[in-house]
Formats: C-alpha cells, sequence, structure tokens
C-alpha cells in the first residue's frame, strides 16, 4: 500500500489493519514517510557546498598554487569570485531545502530552525566585517587565506552547533572533520590550504550527501 | 502482566484490548504521522494532509473523532489573515499511542507463547 498516493474516503478507513504485523508495518511506513517530509533532504543541504568547495577552491589552487606558482592561467578575480558566486547559491539552496522542510510545522523545531539560519548569516557577517577590516594590510596571499579558511571556518563551527542543536553525530562529525581540514590547509600554507579544502572539505561533503540517509535524526 | 491473547477467541482484526479509536486504518496513520513530530511542534492542516494523502473533509472527520477522544489537540490560530489550524498529539494521545503499539507487539511476540505466528498473520 503506497501511503503517499490519495486515500479516498471508504467505508475501508474505518477498519481495522488485517493483521498485527500490518498493523505494525503502517505504524513504521507512516512514521518514516513523515520522518522524510518534515527532515530537508541531505543531499540538497551537503552537495551545493561541496561543489562550491570543490569548483571554488580547485580554481584557487590551480590560479594561486604553494609559493606563488600559476598553474593555470585564470584572470586573478575569477576563483574567489566563483567561490563566493558558488557559496550564495549553495546557502540559499540549502536554506531553501530547510525551510521546505520547516513549512507549517510551529513550535520549537520551526524555532530553532528559524536561529540556527539566522546564525549562519550573521556568524558570515561578523567574521566578513573583521576581514575586509584586515584585508588592505596583508600580502595578497594570506589575504586570500584569511577569506578562505574564515569562510570554511564559520562553515565547519556552523555544522558544530547544528550538530548540538539537534542532537545529530553526522552533523557534529562533519562539522568536527570540515574544521580539522580547514585548520590543516592553514598550517601548510597559502596555496595548500586551496587544494585541501577542495579535496578534503568540497570531498568530504559530496561523500556525506551520498551516504546520508535523509533521516536527521534516527528514532 | 495479562496471559498471551488466544488467536481463536480474540481475531486480531478486533482484540478487546486494542483502543478501538486507534485501531482503524485512517486514524491509526494520522496518530502515527503525528508522533513523528518532535516534542513541542505543531503541525498545520494542510501539511498533514499532504503528508497522509487523504481529503481534507476525510482527515476533518478522523481529526475530530481522536480530538473527541482527547488524542490530538487542535488549536485554532491565525498566519496573518490566514486562520490556520494546528495539530498535535496531546500526551494522552501519546500514551495511548504507545500503549497500542505495544499491545500490537504483544500479540506479535506473546511472552512464553505457544501460538505459532503464522496463525496471527494468518487471521
Amino acid at each position: 500500500m503506497a501511503l503517499a498516493e490519495g486515500h479516498d474516503v471508504t467505508e475501508d478507513d474505518d477498519a481495522a489493519p488485517p493483521s498485527a504485523a500490518d498493523t505494525l508495518r503502517l505504524i513504521r511506513e507512516q512514521q518514516d514517510a513523515t520522518e522524510r517530509s518534515l527532515t530537508p533532504d541531505a543531499r540538497l543541504i551537503y552537495w551545493p557546498w561541496g561543489l562550491a568547495w570543490l569548483i571554488g577552491f580547485g580554481l584557487l589552487f590551480l590560479r594561486f598554487g604553494p609559493h606563488g606558482r600559476v598553474y593555470v592561467h585564470l584572470p586573478s578575480w575569477l576563483p574567489l569570485t566563483t567561490l563566493y558566486v558558488l557559496m550564495v547559491v549553495a546557502f540559499v539552496v540549502s536554506g531553501f531545502a530547510g525551510a521546505r522542510a520547516a513549512k507549517q510545522v510551529r513550535g520549537q523545531s520551526a524555532r530553532k530552525g528559524a536561529m540556527y539560519g539566522w546564525s549562519w548569516f550573521l556568524a558570515f557577517a561578523g567574521f566578513y566585517a573583521l576581514a575586509a577590516r584586515l584585508s588592505p594590510y596583508l600580502p595578497y596571499e594570506y589575504n586570500g587565506l584569511l577569506w578562505a579558511a574564515g569562510s570554511v571556518g564559520v562553515v565547519g563551527a556552523m555544522y558544530l552547533a547544528g550538530g548540538a542543536v539537534w542532537n545529530t553525530r553526522d552533523l557534529f562529525v562533519l562539522g568536527l572533520w570540515v574544521t580539522l581540514v580547514n585548520i590543516g590547509g592553514v598550517i601548510a600554507g597559502p596555496g595548500w590550504h586551496s587544494l585541501v579544502i577542495a579535496i578534503g572539505a568540497g570531498g568530504g561533503l559530496l561523500v556525506a550527501g551520498a551516504v546520508s540517509r535523509t533521516g536527521r535524526t534516527t528514532r | 502482566m495479562s496471559p498471551p491473547p488466544d488467536p481463536n477467541e480474540h481475531p486480531v482484526s478486533a482484540p478487546p484490548e486494542l483502543d478501538p479509536v486507534i485501531h482503524a486504518q485512517a486514524r491509526l496513520r494520522v496518530v502515527a504521522a503525528l508522533s513523528a513530530l518532535r516534542e513541542g511542534d505543531r503541525l498545520a492542516f494542510p501539511r498533514l494532509q499532504e503528508i497522509l494523502g487523504m481529503t481534507a473533509g476525510n482527515l476533518s472527520v478522523h481529526l475530530r473523532k481522536l480530538e473527541e477522544a482527547g488524542y490530538v489537540t487542535v488549536t485554532k490560530t491565525h498566519s496573518g489573515r490566514t486562520p490556520t489550524t494546528l495539530l498535535c498529539l496531546s500526551r494522552r494521545g501519546r500514551l495511548a499511542f504507545e500503549e497500542y503499539t505495544a499491545a500490537v507487539r504483544a500479540l506479535l511476540e506473546p511472552p512464553q507463547s505457544t501460538v505459532d505466528e503464522s496463525t496471527l498473520e494468518g487471521s
């Protein structure tokens, strides 16, 4: 029996499920269907960010390699612009997926979700204010590292916070991974940071989206 | 602990210990769906209807029965100028659903059972 399909008014509605096993199956299927509907699709949450980082940081590495090496002669403005445009797209897509799941749900989850969404925005605003102020005083390659590592750091911290808010280990582990990869990249230095993030964090997010069940919490 | 039910005496379709309010396919699905909500959350009527794939009239009828039994809390509110009906299981409803689920499980796995499970499934 397909639960998602239309269900007309029938005499059967008042009938009991045929057997105890059917009853349990009906309960489980309906709970799963509801859970799926109320939970954002993890792929829409992770893949846009994974692609943004893989492509954006990939271009950064090719144009601004370690020790000023240029692997591909791209216009100097292109990599960071691409990264930020793709990050805005990722922000919108993942926000939309979250909002759609929370549509017409009121109460604690809606408040949590709204506060979490605003936290992303505000955390980025706080960091960008600082980075814009410091930017003119930094040599070119460290300038790039500041903007890149700061943005990834904010995302990692927001995943960690998301794991705490919804009590999900998966999201927390992802935040931990992104944060550690970011620290590793910063230690490795400008140029290397881009490569480490593109593959480690970007690839990690793509994998996370692929392996995640859409269920946010295990019941 | 009540003794394991004899399937010949009480057919599974109407065993006396199963809550009749919940033990109907449509209402069971309504209650199961609402039980998947997180604590402190309420679901708007159209969204519940969408999740269940029921007609509005059908869902209203079953919600009324559940509300009369005190299992579902119905809150009428406004979002802007549009009236909205918000739904969630009451504490009593949650408890009744837990007891119902436990009772059905017990039917499937009777303690120290001599009853063959296929007997139950086949009814």
